[in-house]
């Protein structure tokens, strides 16, 4: 369990990879990070990035040679998910930043993912590949043909030890589902079916058929002038196969059914907190907005992050979350200028820990922010160059509102607004994070408590 | 008082934006610009609800000697008669006060009717501000201010003219819901703006050159009129 976050707190994080930052460190502002997601095991991390590039680590295996290396990220391997691709009939380009990535659990050898960008879906294949077969009869080691005359006897051919290579294949593409920006995908636990959410439909895929797909949540009005919401985010449940969740821009979560019909249009339940009147203002319709919702891992609860806060829903309670937490309410004042300079409309996203003890989410200056559901502690730290060299501890950071300030303090109005944390991950049963930070990616461990308790 | 200008800042920011978002790769964010539009909205209500907010005029709008509503104009501003040729309302958007406060009327009477009507009363009233003398024209020119180039120099009056054809071709624009920018008018009336923009650019070069982040500019909303309604449609 995660103890007190102070000075001498349990969670001691430290930069776990030296790799952490390096291959992202020289690259234009094509390689900003747009999504990071770890594996079901963990072992395997991957991030998307502007450009339309994949790339994976895996995890080192631990070694008993260098016990401070254990678990260490490197790359694995890396591909072009997508292309730029220009739609004719709307005069549009179709931007190849890869918006999500979600794994498949693995079945066999092979791991796979889905990756997308605004309009395409695509199924992923990674295989290994450590052995090659010597001592063909027909042809040589080049694979040339060989001259019959020269061969006198026969060989079964062997396989022989080769360097590892990590072969990605396109195995399914997704295309044409979607008239809008998709900005969510979510494999189902029955591991056969897949759901991905535009602006306002959402489509069921499965996943080895390509050429058609189920539209089960439609909610453009008949008449676009009416329109006053979009969909953000959706997610289906861990466990049950039939509930997914989608979240809309007007900061109402959605659980939807889908026994009870074919098209999901009327909601089983609906989460919805009734705004605080003091807090209006012309803003309160943008920051209400939920950019990302996720299942708990146990399927009761739901985390969902808007513009200033993360909440804590209970599935069985609809009128209001069991938990807010404040991530940068000193914000608030400044809603005007960051409207202005169009920080008020970045998408934030939150993640879960292995036990669902503990909450995450990005803020701005590099910050991110962990929430301890337990003991109601919180605790910001920074993903900066400086302040991770490999094996050093991460430092609490402190943003002050004026009042009395302490050293190290950061005031409000020296936040860096460019440095912004919008995608983080946590390894499913350890204390391991992957924090992206605009073209850099950070991985940090917890030194003492490796394992989750 | 503070809240009315905060308000029509916000407005102009949210028009810049709206503006600037037709340039984007990748096209239209339908999302952040519904945002944009809902910010619109509230900040057009409270311009209006403020205090300092003059009373709307009577739809006949004869109480004002100089503004009487020429026929032809009526015609304008109303949404569903037949749309008059380009040149007659890039000439009607010079002619001054009069198309304005008439489109005021009329659209006011359409736009109560309608559900919601969200930014037809809010640029009513700045339209009217700038009519009621010179202190008065404070807000417009604030209005002008925030963006990063001043507008280049011109006569006054010649000034104040444009902006009032500007105001109204905003209300026009902004007659109906979120998609005011997209119009009621039949597919043929959408070419014919920009046609009637870019006469107008011509015939008024300094108008002109007013920079596209400025509020009350008629060339560059006409402009944007045409694509956005192309991208709302195309969705």
């Amino acid at each position: 369990m995660f103890g007190g976050w102070g000075g001498g707190g349990v969670l001691t994080l430290c930069c776990s990879s030296s790799l952490k930052s390096a291959f992202f460190l020289f690259l234009p502002p094509a390689d900003i990070i747009s999504t990071v997601e770890f594996n079901h095991t963990g072992e395997l991390l991957a991030t998307g990035d502007k450009g339309g590039r994949v790339v994976i680590f895996q995890r080192e295996p631990e070694s008993k040679n260098e016990p401070y290396n254990q678990g260490e990220y490197n790359v694995y391997s890396t591909f072009q998910s997508h292309e730029p691709e220009f739609d004719y009939l709307k005069s549009l380009e179709i931007e190849e930043k890869i918006n999500k990535i979600k794994w498949l659990p693995q079945q066999n050898a092979a791991h796979s993912l889905l990756s997308t960008n605004d309009k395409t879906i695509k199924l992923w294949k990674i295989t290994e590949r450590d052995k090659r077969p010597e001592g063909y009869n027909l042809k040589d080691e080049e694979g040339k043909l060989k001259d019959l005359s020269t061969v006198t006897s026969l060989q079964v051919p062997v396989l022989k030890p080769m360097d590892l290579m990590v072969e990605v294949t396109p195995r399914r593409i997704f295309a044409n589902g979607h008239t809008y920006h998709v900005n969510s995908i979510s494999v189902n636990s029955d591991c056969e079916t897949y759901m991905s959410a535009d602006d306002l439909r959402i489509n069921l895929w499965h996943l080895a058929i390509t050429d058609r797909s189920f539209n089960i949540v439609d909610i453009k009005p008949a008449n676009m002038e009416d329109l006053t919401e979009v969909i953000t985010a959706s997610e289906f449940h861990p466990h049950h196969c039939n509930l997914f969740v989608y979240s809309s821009s007007k900061g109402s979560l959605r659980l939807c059914d889908m026994r009870a019909s074919a098209l999901c249009d009327k909601h089983s339940k609906l989460y919805e907190e009734p705004e605080d009147p003091s807090n209006r203002s012309f803003f309160s319709e943008i920051i209400s907005s939920v950019s990302d919702v996720k299942f708990s891992h146990s399927g009761r609860y739901m985390l969902t992050r808007d513009y200033l806060t993360v909440k804590v829903w209970d599935l069985n309670m609809e009128t209001k979350p069991v938990e807010t937490y404040q991530v940068h309410d000193y914000l608030r004042s400044k809603l005007c200028s960051l409207y202005e300079n169009d920080c008020i409309f970045d998408k934030f996203e939150c993640a879960w820990n292995g036990s669902d003890s503990v909450i995450m989410t990005g803020a701005y200056n590099n910050f991110f922010r962990m929430f301890d559901r337990n003991t109601k502690r919180d605790v910001t730290l920074e993903a900066s160059r400086e302040s991770s060299k490999p094996r050093a501890i991460l430092k609490p950071r402190r943003v002050c509102v004026g009042g009395k300030r302490r050293k190290d303090d950061i005031s409000v109005d020296s936040l860096d607004f460019t440095k912004k944390i919008l995608h983080t991950a946590w390894h499913p049963t350890e204390n391991i994070i992957a924090i992206a930070a605009t073209n850099n990616l950070y991985i940090f461990q917890d030194k003492v408590n490796s394992e989750m308790h | 008082m503070e809240f009315k200008l905060e308000a029509h800042r916000i407005v102009s920011i949210s028009l810049g934006k709206i503006y600037s978002a037709r340039g984007q790769r990748g096209g239209l964010k339908l999302h952040k610009n519904l945002l944009v539009s809902l910010v619109l909205r509230s900040a057009r209500q409270v311009y209006l609800s403020e205090p300092g907010c003059p009373p709307e005029p009577p739809p006949a709008a004869a109480g004002h000697p100089e503004e009487e509503p020429p026929p032809h104009t009526a015609a304008w501003a109303a949404e569903e008669p037949p749309p008059p040729p380009p040149q007659d309302e890039a000439g009607r958007d010079c002619q001054g006060p009069r198309p304005r406060r008439c489109c005021c009327g009329e659209n006011r009477g359409g736009c109560a009717g309608a559900p919601p009507p969200p930014h037809c009363p809010r640029k009513r009233s700045a339209g009217e501000r700038g009519q009621a003398g010179s202190p008065v024209k404070k807000p417009r020119r604030e209005e002008e201010e925030p963006p990063p180039m001043p507008p280049p120099p011109s006569p006054p009056g010649e000034q104040e003219d444009m902006e009032t054809g500007n105001v109204a071709s905003l209300i026009s624009i902004f007659g109906s819901s979120f998609s005011g920018l997209l119009s009621k008018e039949p597919k043929g009336r959408r070419r014919p703006p920009l046609d009637g923009g870019e006469a107008a650019a011509s015939t008024a070069p300094a108008e002109a050159a007013a920079e596209p982040g400025q509020i009350c500019c008629d060339e560059p909303v006409l402009r944007t009129l045409n694509p956005w309604s192309t991208a709302i449609v195309a969705f």
